[in-house]
C-alpha cells in the first residue's frame, strides 16, 4: 500500500476507496495527519483496516484513529460498526485485554500541598496495589465470588464496601454491562482471574500520580473539577488474565464454527461468527463478563490507591474522587442515527475510547452539558490528557484515540536504552519512577511510542473529541 | 540443533522453534514460551498432565502452549520437558514437567495466530513460529 492509494478527505482524514481490493465492504478510513500517515505505513496495521473493511455487516467505514498500530487480526487503533441484523462479532476486535481502560481520580490538592508527600506516595501506592506477578498477597476468590465479579462487575466490588456510589455513577455503563453470563466463560478463565482482581499487570499499564499541567478549555474543566495544578491519579489496565483467555477460548470457537456461516477471511485472527448465531451470543455473553471485570479490576485498585493515599496523607486528608472511568477495548450494542433513523450496531472499539457528546443519555448527569470524559494516557513519563466528546464525533461512531500507539520493539528499546537511563532522564523532569523491573522500564520508554501530543492534535482537529486538560505525570508506578 | 530464537517484533513476543520431528518442535516452542516469562523459580518439581484435541496442526500447537500458559499461570509454574504419550496432527495427550515459580519476570498473556507458521522443511526438520501477546 502506497500513500497515491489514499484520497485525502480533509487535513485530518484519510479514506482507502472501497475499489482498492475486490472482497472489501466498505471503505477503510484514517483519522491522522499527513506526516503521521507515513508512520503507518512501517507496519501492516493498514492491511489489516482493509481486511476488517471485509466483514459482513460492516457498516459504512473501517475506521482507524491516529495511534494506529499492528494488532491481531483488527489493527489496534481501529473501530468498526456492524449491523445487528446480519452482522458479525469478532473478539479479533476486541482484543485480547478485554475492557483495557482507564480511570482517573482526583484530588482537593495541589501540586505544592503534596510535593514533600510524592516519594512515600509512590512507594506506597507501589505497596498496596499489586502487580500480580508474584506470589501470595492477592486473595483467591472461589468460584461464587468470581461470578458475581463477571455478574455486576464494578457494582460488586462497591456492594462489598470498596467504593463509594459516586464511582459507579462516573464510570462507562456504571461498571456492569447487563448481558454478562457466567456460563458462557470457562473455568479456565474463571480460574486465571481467582487471584488477580486488585492487580495491575505488566507491559505498558501503569498508575500515576499526576498534576493538571495545562487546561485548554476552563469550562469543561470546571464541570470536570479540574483545576491547574491540581494533584490526579491515573490507572491504566484491563481484565488481566481472565480477559485474555475469553479471547483465546472464542477465537478457537469461530475459527471452528465460521465456515458453517459461510464466512472466509483472510486472517485468522479476524475469526467472526454472525452476533445472533450461538457463538456470537456467547461470546458476547463472555465478553461482556471480561468487561465487567476489568471494571472491578480498576474500582479495586483504586480502592487500593486510597487506602495508600490515607496510609501516608492521614485519615483525614481530601478524598480521591473518581472522575470517570472509560474502556478502550471492548464491543458494545449501541443505537446511533443513520439518515434520520435509529440503528442499533454492535460497535468494537479495539484501542479505541467511547467519546458521547453533550446530551447522550449514557453519560452522567453532571457532564450532560459538555460531554463525556475521555482519558487518554501518554506512554510512560509523558503526557496524558483529559478529552470531551463532542457532537462531530459522531462521524466515527463517537469514537476517538486511546493512546499514544507503539511505533518501536520491546527490544528495540532495550537496545538503545537502559532501564536505569530512562529512569535517570525521568527523575531529571522531576518524575518519580517505581518499578519491580528496569527491563520493564527500558520497554517501555517514551521513544517507543508516537509522540501523544500529535496523536491527541489528530483527533482535537478532526473535532472527534477535544482537549480539556493535559497531565504531567509527577510519579510513575508499573508491575513489571 | 538450535531449539528456538526470538524474533524481533514491534509490541510482542514472537519466536521461531526447531525440531527434528514434530514432538521436538512442540517441546521447543514451549521452551521458548518457559524461558521468555522469566520467572524466579523454586526448586519443586511438578508434573500436569494434559490432552489437546484439535482439528490441525497450527491450531493443535496454538492449543497446546495456550495449555501449558494456562495451567503455569494458575499454579505459578513453568514447564521444560513434555513427555507425550500420544502425538497426532490432531491429539496430544502427555504430561509436562516443569518447576514451581517464585516470581514471573514477564507476563505472557496469550498464544495468538497471528503469523502463525508451522511446516516441514526440506530437509525434513520442522520450524515454527510463534507470536505470544505480551
Amino acid at each position: 500500500m502506497k500513500k497515491s492509494d489514499f484520497r485525502k478527505i480533509n487535513d485530518s482524514l484519510w479514506e482507502i476507496p472501497q475499489s482498492f481490493r475486490s472482497d472489501m465492504r466498505v471503505p477503510a478510513r484514517i483519522y491522522v495527519s499527513e506526516k503521521m500517515l507515513e508512520e503507518v505505513f512501517r507496519d501492516r496495521s493498514l492491511g489489516q483496516l482493509v481486511n476488517v473493511a471485509t466483514l459482513p455487516g460492516i457498516i459504512d467505514y473501517s475506521l482507524a484513529m491516529p495511534d494506529i498500530h499492528e494488532g491481531y487480526g483488527f489493527p489496534i487503533g481501529g473501530v468498526a460498526a456492524m449491523n445487528m441484523k446480519n452482522g458479525v462479532i469478532s473478539p479479533g476486535g476486541v482484543g485480547y485485554d478485554i475492557n483495557c481502560g482507564m480511570k482517573l481520580l482526583k484530588s482537593d490538592y495541589q501540586e505544592e500541598e503534596i510535593k514533600n508527600h510524592l516519594e512515600s506516595l509512590a512507594t506506597e501506592i507501589q505497596k498496596e496495589v499489586p502487580s500480580g506477578l508474584g506470589q501470595g498477597r492477592q486473595i483467591k476468590l472461589d468460584a461464587a465470588s468470581i461470578n458475581k465479579i463477571l455478574e455486576k462487575g464494578a457494582q460488586r466490588i462497591v456492594e462489598q464496601g470498596y467504593g463509594e456510589k459516586e464511582d459507579l455513577e462516573n464510570c462507562e455503563s456504571q461498571g456492569k454491562l447487563p448481558q454478562a453470563e457466567v456460563t458462557a466463560v470457562s473455568d479456565h478463565a474463571k480460574n486465571r482471574g481467582r487471584d488477580q482482581v486488585g492487580t495491575l499487570g505488566s507491559g505498558n499499564h501503569f498508575l500515576e500520580i499526576q498534576k493538571v499541567d495545562e487546561i485548554f478549555n476552563e469550562g469543561v474543566a470546571k464541570i470536570f473539577g479540574l483545576f491547574k495544578n491540581q494533584i490526579v491519579i491515573m490507572i491504566h489496565t484491563g481484565s488481566r488474565g481472565l480477559g485474555h483467555q475469553i479471547a483465546t477460548d472464542y477465537i478457537k470457537v469461530m475459527m471452528t464454527a465460521m465456515a458453517k456461516y459461510g464466512i472466509r477471511l483472510p486472517d485468522r485472527e479476524l475469526a467472526a461468527c454472525p452476533i445472533n448465531s450461538p457463538e456470537g451470543k456467547e461470546y458476547f455473553a463472555a465478553m461482556t463478563c471480561g468487561a465487567n471485570y476489568a471494571w472491578a479490576n480498576r474500582q479495586m485498585i483504586a480502592h487500593s490507591i486510597r487506602k495508600a493515599w490515607k496510609n501516608v496523607l492521614g485519615e483525614k486528608s481530601s478524598p480521591l474522587v473518581s472522575l470517570y472511568d472509560v474502556a478502550h477495548n471492548i464491543a458494545k450494542i449501541e443505537k446511533h442515527t443513520i439518515n434520520e433513523k435509529e440503528v442499533e450496531m454492535i460497535l468494537h472499539r479495539k484501542g479505541a475510547t467511547r467519546a458521547f457528546p453533550p446530551g447522550h443519555s449514557e453519560i452522567p448527569e453532571k457532564y450532560q452539558a459538555v460531554g463525556q470524559p475521555v482519558l487518554i494516557p501518554g506512554s510512560m513519563g509523558t503526557a496524558s490528557y483529559v478529552l470531551v466528546g463532542t457532537k462531530e464525533g459522531k462521524e466515527s461512531w463517537y469514537s476517538t484515540c486511546h493512546g499514544a500507539g507503539r511505533t518501536m520493539s520491546r527490544r528495540e528499546a532495550m537496545r538503545r536504552v537502559s532501564g536505569q537511563e530512562v529512569v535517570k532522564r525521568l527523575e531529571s523532569k522531576g518524575t518519580i519512577v517505581k518499578c519491580w523491573s528496569l527491563r520493564g522500564i527500558a520497554e517501555e520508554a517514551p521513544m517507543a511510542y508516537k509522540d501523544i501530543d500529535e496523536v491527541v492534535g489528530v483527533v482535537h482537529n478532526a473535532g472527534l473529541s477535544k482537549k480539556v486538560v493535559r497531565l504531567k505525570p509527577l510519579a510513575v508506578i508499573k508491575g513489571e | 540443533m538450535k531449539k528456538f530464537k526470538v524474533l524481533p517484533h514491534r509490541a510482542d513476543l514472537k519466536i521461531k522453534a526447531f525440531g527434528r520431528d514434530k514432538k521436538e518442535l512442540f517441546l521447543n516452542t514451549l521452551l521458548a514460551m518457559t524461558e521468555s516469562q522469566k520467572t524466579k523459580n523454586l526448586k519443586e518439581q511438578i508434573k500436569r498432565e494434559i490432552k489437546i484435541t484439535y482439528s490441525d496442526l497450527p491450531a493443535l500447537l496454538v492449543d497446546f502452549l495456550s495449555e501449558a500458559l494456562y495451567l503455569g499461570q494458575v499454579n505459578q509454574e513453568v514447564y521444560s520437558r513434555v513427555i507425550f504419550k500420544r502425538f497426532t496432527d490432531k491429539k496430544i495427550e502427555g504430561k509436562l514437567i516443569g518447576l514451581k515459580v517464585k516470581r514471573f519476570g514477564e507476563d505472557v498473556k496469550a498464544v495468538t495466530y497471528h503469523n502463525l507458521d508451522i511446516h516441514q522443511k526440506e530437509d525434513k526438520t520442522w520450524e515454527a513460529t510463534v507470536l505470544f501477546d505480551v
